[in-house]
């Protein structure tokens, strides 16, 4: 079971990681408008 | 490069006046030649749905402000109307990039919002709306977008957190029964605390501030409680957890993540719904054209002085208030009245600023410029009335008496089990009532019943502007409804004519802008007729229009209200009658209402008679006509309230401020309604009778989550204050209530449809 003290902080800091870079995403703007990006693969330019 | 004569317009696709001719107006051939200069001829081939005639740009352009970032380009946001297909987004952002001093330029087709980045040296607002403008869709000025307080990113970080620490928990409560080994036991109480910090630190820092800010200028709302709480639950945790006991940080995680989960669905409803009605100035034209001596000046608006005599030909507003001196034109002032009906205007006759002339043309003697015009009070009237302090959350008003409250009972309850059983057990006392007492269910019922509300609605074709309004609908006691585009469907519609007198009639007016005309061409199509192309024909004003088709010389005059008359060299060949037709379902829609228990009132700026005429038709209880914009407004302060008012023009506008709730009915030709507290999406008053249900379901929801959450809050503190809370049975109740506010939340749309299935059955 010592296996536990070494897994569960790795998983907790792994999961950490995805959580920063959500963060990140967010304050990008990247969740601001979920509707248009859709659309403008249609644009061939 | 030329474009081809096709007979259409290669811009808009109208017909065009004389079959020599390309383009229907100069409007649509600049706009033609700029797409080309451009290079974005393409859009013409992929473009779904023809463009639209560039009518000029309107509005306040001068007074918005860019937001400067720090590298000293700026940002600006409009609303840009008229997007009919992705390739309009397309043509708008590659013309606004190709612009001087444009770095970047994105469009949404869903919402219209134009977002431009540019450098202030080189360009201004003003040009970049004018280059959207001059292709022929509309810019708005939008309110500068409020600073981001990154809800979404706190609101993920606090879910990670909580459900790692949920993981955590779960296994402490297990190994509290099955037994743990003392290591894991404190590698998981550390952890939880470690996961619990960035929780109360970072995530739950809105409710910080909020609380900060309210604390400030002594008012004590809904963060109050929550930072009390998030305070108190991480101290007391962190504590626990340097003694080797039980820290009970899950219900911390809990706390924040539905709280701001319950935020960031408030937020983006309210923000969907802002972008559905943002705000316009008043559309006055900025240049007239001024008689002086040696000819026709073209001047500013501001420098125009009461006395000066300007011209105002067809197809152009009116600059100023004044009289008609000379020359005779059909002028539609449904920005005043509300009527789509244009008005004969001869010598002597009062046209007002912000009227459009739709055929001939006029020399007007200024009377009154600028802030004096009908419009530009009428527009201050809507800007006093719409700056009422919104009401209060109801919750917001039982957020000091809960706080208070709460503190009071953990600090008798301490000291009276400090005076029985010692100090250390007065403490523990006095931190389970702080604990136990959960904000969390009583901080949600508000804004998850009211995002639910609001989103039930909005499905069924109203959007509102704002949860508060959603709360006073439902309390509304008087629907009170304008007549022209509300009740009915606003234009003209032909109410009977003969097929080859139709079809006549129609082939004169294929080019005409005239409403009339509209309803001539909406039948003929709709009838299958097929129109000839007329050799030449001519607008009179204040008789009609003459013509020449097929080889028969015809007038269509007025015959009379209500009808146009067809004749043949002044031999009459039949009559065209006309009529605005209340809406399909307008009737249905104010039974219900009544059932509802609303009382329904007409009001209307066309004649009484008229106005009777459509209140029997449609069943209104009580109906005025003849009203001015203002005595509007002051026929709902006589009313019993809250009132709702339905109305759809600019002149409706001090209504809409003045009612309760004003809702505006949201019409393809002109989006000008923004004053009004929500949009109705479908040309239909069914979606009125919607909201009202929604309202009540939402209100009904909130009461009902208030009280359980309440009942939850009794029972708890009571039972710590008397000792008897178990730290188990606090985590297990805590999410329990939450999780009744939810599901609270989640029954307004089943408590819409049952609400209005009893007023249709009763």
């Amino acid at each position: 079971m010592d296996i536990l003290l070494i897994l569960i902080p790795v998983a907790i800091g792994l999961g950490a990681v995805f959580a920063t870079l959500f963060v990140l995403a967010a304050r990008s703007g990247q969740f601001e408008d979920l509707d248009d990006p859709g659309t403008r693969i249609l644009h061939d330019d | 490069m030329e474009a081809p004569a096709t007979g259409r317009c290669p811009h808009c696709d109208a017909s065009v006046l004389s079959p020599t001719d390309t383009f229907c107006c100069s409007g649509c051939e600049v706009a033609w030649a700029l797409v080309h200069e451009a290079g974005l001829e393409a859009w013409y081939e992929r473009r779904e749905v023809p463009g639209q005639r560039p009518e000029g740009l309107s509005g306040a352009w001068d007074a918005v402000e860019p937001r400067r970032a720090a590298d000293g380009s700026c940002e600006v946001s409009l609303v840009v109307d008229g997007l009919r297909c992705a390739s309009c987004t397309w043509v708008v952002e590659r013309l606004l990039e190709r612009a001087d001093g444009v770095e970047r330029a994105t469009v949404s087709y869903a919402t219209g919002r134009t977002r431009v980045v540019f450098d202030p040296a080189r360009t201004d607002v003003r040009n970049l709306a004018q280059v959207i403008a001059d292709v022929g869709y509309s810019p708005r000025p939008l309110d500068a977008p409020a600073p981001s307080d990154d809800l979404l990113g706190r609101l993920g970080i606090a879910a990670f957190c909580t459900a790692n620490l949920m993981l955590l928990s779960a296994s402490l409560y297990a190994g509290w029964a099955d037994g743990m080994e003392a290591r894991f036991q404190a590698l998981f109480r550390w952890g939880s605390l470690a996961l619990a910090t960035p929780i109360a630190m970072y995530a739950a820092a809105p409710f910080f501030q909020g609380a900060w800010r309210g604390l400030q200028v002594r008012a004590v709302g809904m963060d109050v409680p929550i930072a009390l709480a998030v305070s108190v639950l991480y101290v007391h945790g962190g504590l626990q957890t340097l003694a080797g006991a039980e820290g009970y940080l899950d219900s911390l995680g809990m706390l924040v993540t539905l709280l701001l989960a319950g935020r960031v669905l408030e937020k983006r409803g309210r923000r969907a719904a802002a972008e559905a009605s943002a705000a316009i100035a008043a559309a006055l034209p900025v240049s007239a054209r001024r008689r002086t001596v040696r000819g026709v000046e073209d001047v500013l608006v501001a420098a125009l002085v009461p006395g000066d005599i300007v011209e105002v030909g067809a197809g152009e507003e009116v600059p100023a208030d004044g009289a008609v001196v000379d020359g005779r034109a059909a002028v539609q002032m449904a920005m005043v009245t509300g009527e789509t009906e244009p008005v004969d205007a001869g010598p002597g006759t009062a046209l007002v600023a912000g009227a459009s002339v739709i055929s001939g043309s006029v020399g007007l003697r200024v009377e009154h410029v600028g802030a004096d015009t009908v419009a530009m009070r009428m527009a201050d009237a809507v800007r006093e009335a719409s700056s009422r302090p919104l009401p209060p959350n109801p919750v917001d008003r039982l957020a000091p008496a809960f706080t208070v409250g709460v503190l009071a009972l953990a600090g008798v309850a301490g000291l009276v089990w400090a005076l029985l059983a010692g100090p250390s057990r007065g403490i523990e006392v006095a931190v389970a009532v702080l604990v136990v007492a959960c904000p969390c269910a009583l901080g949600l019922s508000v804004p998850l019943a009211v995002a639910s509300g609001l989103g039930a609605i909005a499905r069924r074709g109203v959007v509102l502007r704002d949860g508060a309004q959603l709360l006073t609908l439902a309390d509304a006691r008087t629907l009170a409804m304008d007549k022209t585009g509300t009740v009915t469907g606003g234009q003209p519609v032909v109410l009977g004519a003969s097929d080859d007198v139709l079809q006549l009639a129609s082939a004169l007016e294929r080019s005409s802008r005239h409403p009339v005309a509209r309803a001539l061409l909406a039948e003929s199509e709709r009838r299958g007729l097929p129109l000839a192309l007329p050799e030449w024909v001519e607008e009179v004003p204040g008789v009609g229009i003459r013509g020449r088709v097929s080889g028969r010389s015809l007038v269509l005059r007025s015959g009379g209200p209500g009808a146009v008359l067809l004749e043949e060299e002044g031999r009459p060949l039949g009559l065209v009658r006309l009529g605005d037709r209340p809406r399909d379902d307008a009737r249905a829609a104010i039974a219900l209402l009544e059932r509802a228990g609303l009382h329904t009132v007409l009001l209307s700026g066309d004649h009484p008679e008229v106005t009777s005429r459509i209140a029997e038709a449609v069943g209104v209880q009580e109906a005025r006509g003849g009203l001015t914009p203002e005595a509007k407004s002051e026929a709902l302060a006589a009313q019993p309230g809250p009132v709702v008012f339905v109305g759809d023009g600019l002149n409706d506008g001090a209504a809409l401020a003045a009612a309760d709730v004003g809702l505006s009915m949201h019409s393809g030709v002109t989006s000008s309604l923004l004053i009004a507290d929500g949009v109705v999406t479908q040309a239909a008053l069914r979606p009125v009778v919607a909201a009202v249900a929604g309202a009540r379901a939402t209100r009904d929801t909130v009461r009902a989550n208030v009280t359980r959450s309440l009942v939850y809050n009794a029972v708890a503190v009571g039972a710590a204050a008397l000792g008897f809370v178990n730290p188990l049975v606090a985590a297990v109740l805590m999410p329990l209530s939450s999780a009744l506010v939810i599901a609270g939340a989640l029954s307004v749309d089943r408590r819409l449809a049952a609400l209005e299935a009893s007023w249709t059955s009763s």
